[in-house]
């Protein structure tokens, strides 16, 4: 958001860039490491993305390496021919839309509910333990997962199969595991999501809730008429930012979760790009696999972005 | 203002740094590309890049008889040189530092001792062993001496000019290399010798013992229900199912656990058996070598009507339910076998009986008890009437390779002579005299369980022995003696048969040398996965849906390179064999 430029005092009118540049130098020092961060890890290793338009080889530098067949796209070509990469694209498509379906809205919820609690420390308690999935690793959260879903030893279905029912498969069939997956996912982080929102509600001006009161609104119609708009434009931030991840895939979660009997539904980009260029060493293909991915989220980003600067909110630039 | 300062900015500092890239990158690829930039215009760049490395311990020019230059003076360096070793992390719980312990001591003393070579050892994580070594390779970063089970990778690697070609080496160093000749031979040294281009990538480490899987059955259950031991496919049958019907009788209030049969995800090696009972044993070379991509036997014939049998077995009851959830690696499984709870199973021919006080059979007596044991029973009959087991040649175990990062390949040439001498071998294997093992009054060795430095991190050291996997004695005779007794607090009887029953109508290996195959190139781990999600997918469908769910899988294996390789393979075969099916004696 644009809100922190606004501290230094504004220029009263133009300036030349040396003048302006004495005043503000320090500013500019502070940011030098950042930028040279990001200069050094994020820019320069960009150079290898060159690999998914090239042969890659192990011993030539990347500027030597032969561009690939078909003008350089021969292994977007192959990865569009790839059975394996649209499964895995069609996985990571409908994994990501309902997670964000499903679990976008959980912690918007949640923020609610705790605005609502009047006891402080029962507030508190809920908040930390709501807090604590987010620190665990998945390979950690697989491993209780497995404990408690697993067809014949997990205590879900021990304690269902004693009262009569039949085992659910919530690990091993693809339609029950992408459930579980998304519940996993949601558990693990809306309590750590809603900080943001959590933050977002307390800077809503008390007053309005008051006045809410005078004119006889109850709970619901304050959440409703009050919170909610609140807390809009940060719901949109995120909205648009998760949005623009549409077509990314974090690695941990599905890589830990997934198992060979579900491969068909679990198998997404990131894990793709594992098993095919890291495992299976075709580096250029997964590069442009990579590459692919990318792009339509920046896309996806850009767009959405537009899409809420048209409908009135401030999106994220 | 502001705003547009800050871009210009950022956009400034995107130039410099693409422009920045494009000059470092040029400036480090003068030097890494030195060797090939004089030979650019030659056709095969990676023989020139191994070439040019070779050149450094110049081999032509030097007609006197010393091939090394006088570098080396009886046997050791004049200088002092360095190598690192790749050495096999396996994690065990109490185990030592696998770069850093009493036996590594030993190989680097002695190295310095007879060769002035400074050895240093790079662990390697064993269940991720081929990720890990891609990763190191990628990186420029890979040992001097890599192993790997995976000749394909060496193949992709040695395709982008990255591994060293070592024939010139084992050729024109033999006199410097007594033990690795005498040890190997020509077989596993020549094995991976492309018979075309003459190269050779990696030397084949030895089996001395080729035993491959065995089926364990719980004896004691067998005992108490007073059932034979099963000798055919359905005696097999009916003992699980007596496992799965008597589960109370046999584990009481743990009844719920029982497990008649246990596979891991794994399911091509863990019914290895079971599969290989259904190829027709008489089958022949040429059929076995095209459809032999898949070390899992996925696209032989018969294989299908296997895992049907497996899928039946499965929606009985009779095999671990949850058996594809565990990844690779995974104790689970081990614990449940070790707390008693399966009935049966395949893997290694020695597995329960391996790794001292933490084996399977140990702590299942503990656990159960002291009559509890697992023994090996040979039940799955093939066409013929036989008990034919596909075994592996004595080559086909790690293969040994050096990239062309090694500066040193002369002196990791001596490393491989050093740990192919048979002295070393035997001491790395037996360890010291009443600290790892005690002498038998017939002279056979017995292995004692050892703690802290003295452990040993895998049976026999094998992770240091890279070029022998299994018990190897200066004397030959005492090696088949102390076999039986290597396996500290197990039976020796157990042991022997064991070692019997998988030496039993067998079917080595052979050596199907048509060079490279390009459709494998790195082909091995995709299709290793989903060879798994195929057999893991069609054991656990509904028995109605498996023909649909096998099909579909191996179409699906077919159309992402498994046809490719059998034609490639089919067609290399003819333009070397012709139209004969078996290969020359």
């Amino acid at each position: 958001m644009k809100k922190s430029t606004n501290k230094a005092p504004a220029p009263q009118k133009k300036q030349s860039f040396g003048v302006y540049m004495k005043r503000y130098w320090q500013l500019y020092a502070l940011l030098a490491l950042p930028l040279l961060y990001l200069f050094i890890f994020k820019y320069v290793p960009m150079v290898y993305i060159q690999i998914a338009f090239k042969k890659y080889s192990i011993v030539q530098s990347v500027w030597e390496m032969p561009w690939a067949a078909n003008n350089g796209f021969e292994f977007f070509i192959k990865a569009f021919n790839n059975k394996d990469f649209i499964n895995a694209l069609r996985n990571t498509l409908v994994l990501n839309l309902l997670d964000l379906v499903v679990g976008f809205p959980a912690p918007i919820i949640f923020a609610l509910i705790l605005n609502e609690l009047v006891f402080k420390k029962f507030k508190r308690v809920v908040q930390t333990i709501a807090y604590m999935p987010h620190f665990l690793s998945w390979v950690i959260i697989y491993g209780l997962a497995l404990q408690i879903f697993a067809p014949s030893t997990g205590f879900l279905n021990m304690i269902l199969t004693n009262l009569g029912f039949e085992s659910v498969p919530f690990l091993n069939e693809p339609a029950h595991w992408v459930g579980t997956y998304i519940f996993l996912g949601i558990w693990q982080s809306f309590g750590w999501n809603s900080i943001v929102y959590l933050a977002a509600i307390a800077g809503i001006n008390s007053e309005l809730y008051e006045a809410a009161s005078v004119d006889g609104a109850g709970r619901f119609k304050k959440m409703w008429h009050i919170t909610l708009p609140g807390i809009k434009p940060t719901i949109v931030v995120l909205l648009v930012m998760n949005l623009g991840n549409i077509l990314g895939s974090s690695f941990d979660r599905p890589f830990a979760l997934q198992n060979n009997l579900v491969m068909n539904a679990a198998e997404v980009l990131s894990t793709f790009v594992y098993k095919n260029g890291i495992k299976g060493l075709q580096f250029s293909l997964t590069t442009a696999v990579g590459f692919f991915q990318s792009i339509v989220c920046v896309i996806f980003l850009l767009l959405a972005n537009w899409i809420s600067r048209r409908l009135g909110e401030r999106g994220i630039w | 203002m502001k705003k547009k300062l800050l871009s210009v900015l950022l956009a400034g500092c995107m130039v410099i740094s693409l422009a920045a890239c494009g000059s470092n990158d040029s400036g480090s690829t003068t030097q890494d590309s030195g060797q090939t930039q004089t030979t650019d215009t030659k056709t095969d760049e990676s023989a020139d890049a191994a070439k040019d490395t070779t050149d450094t311990a110049p081999t032509e020019d030097s007609a006197a008889a010393d091939p090394t230059n006088g570098e080396v003076v009886d046997g050791k360096f004049v200088d002092t040189r360095k190598i690192t070793v790749e050495v096999y992390d396996r994690g065990n719980d109490d185990g030592s530092d696998p770069t850093n312990n009493k036996y590594t001591k030993y190989i680097q003393d002695k190295m310095m001792e007879l060769h002035n070579v400074e050895v240093e050892f790079i662990a390697v994580p064993r269940w991720t062993e081929v990720e890990q070594i891609n990763n190191l390779l990628a990186a420029g970063d890979a040992p001097d001496i890599c192993l790997t089970y995976d000749y394909p990778t060496v193949q992709t690697y040695a395709n982008m000019g990255g591994v060293l070609d070592l024939s010139s080496y084992v050729d024109d160093y033999r006199d410097l290399l007594p033990n690795l000749w005498d040890w190997l031979g020509e077989t596993n040294i020549y094995w991976d010798k492309d018979p075309v281009e003459g190269t050779l990538w990696a030397i084949e480490g030895k089996r001395a013992v080729t035993n491959r899987i065995n089926t364990f059955v719980r004896k004691d259950w067998l005992d108490k229900l007073g059932l034979k031991e099963p000798t055919t496919r359905q005696e097999f049958y009916d003992m699980l199912v007596a496992f799965r019907d008597n589960a109370d009788t046999l584990l009481g209030a743990d009844a719920d656990k029982m497990i008649p049969y246990s596979v891991s995800f794994d399911v091509g090696w863990r019914a290895a058996l079971l599969i290989e009972s259904f190829i027709d044993p008489d089958i022949s070379d040429y059929e076995y070598y095209i459809n032999g991509f898949d070390d899992r036997a996925l696209t032989q014939p018969g294989t299908k009507e296997a895992i049907r049998l497996l899928n039946q077995w499965y929606n009985e009851g009779l095999l671990w339910d949850d058996f594809a959830l565990y990844s690779s690696g995974d104790s689970t499984e081990d614990d449940m076998i070790k707390a008693g709870y399966v009935g049966c199973f395949m893997h290694n021919w020695d597995y329960p009986y391996r790794d001292g006080e933490n084996s399977i059979q140990t702590n299942l007596e503990r656990m159960v008890g002291p009559d509890a044991k697992f023994v090996v029973v040979d039940c799955f009959e093939d066409i013929k009437g036989g008990h034919n087991k596909f075994i592996t040649s004595s080559a086909g175990d790690r293969k040994i390779f050096f990239p062309t990062t090694n500066d040193e390949p002369l002196a990791s040439m001596m490393y491989l002579d050093f740990i192919s001498s048979p002295e070393v071998i035997e001491y790395l294997q037996i360890g010291d005299e009443g600290v790892t093992h005690n002498k038998l009054e017939d002279g056979a060795v017995e292995i004692i369980a050892a703690t802290g430095d003295d452990i040993q991190n895998s049976g026999f050291n094998l992770d240091y022995t890279i070029t022998c996997n299994g018990l190897h004695l200066v004397d030959e005779e005492l090696t088949l003696k102390s076999m039986a007794h290597s396996y500290s607090g197990i039976d020796p009887a157990l042991v022997e048969t064991a070692h019997k029953v998988c030496n039993t109508d067998t079917r080595p290996a052979k050596n199907v040398n048509v060079g490279a195959i390009a459709a494998e190139e790195g082909q091995g781990p995709t299709l290793a996965s989903k060879r798994d999600v195929i057999y893991d997918t069609a054991v656990a469908a509904p028995v109605e849906n498996f023909d649909k769910v096998w099909d579909d899988g191996i179409a699906d294996y077919l159309s992402s390179g498994g046809q490719a390789i059998i034609d490639e393979r089919t067609e290399k075969w003819k333009a070397t064999f012709g139209d004969a099916t078996s290969l020359p004696e």
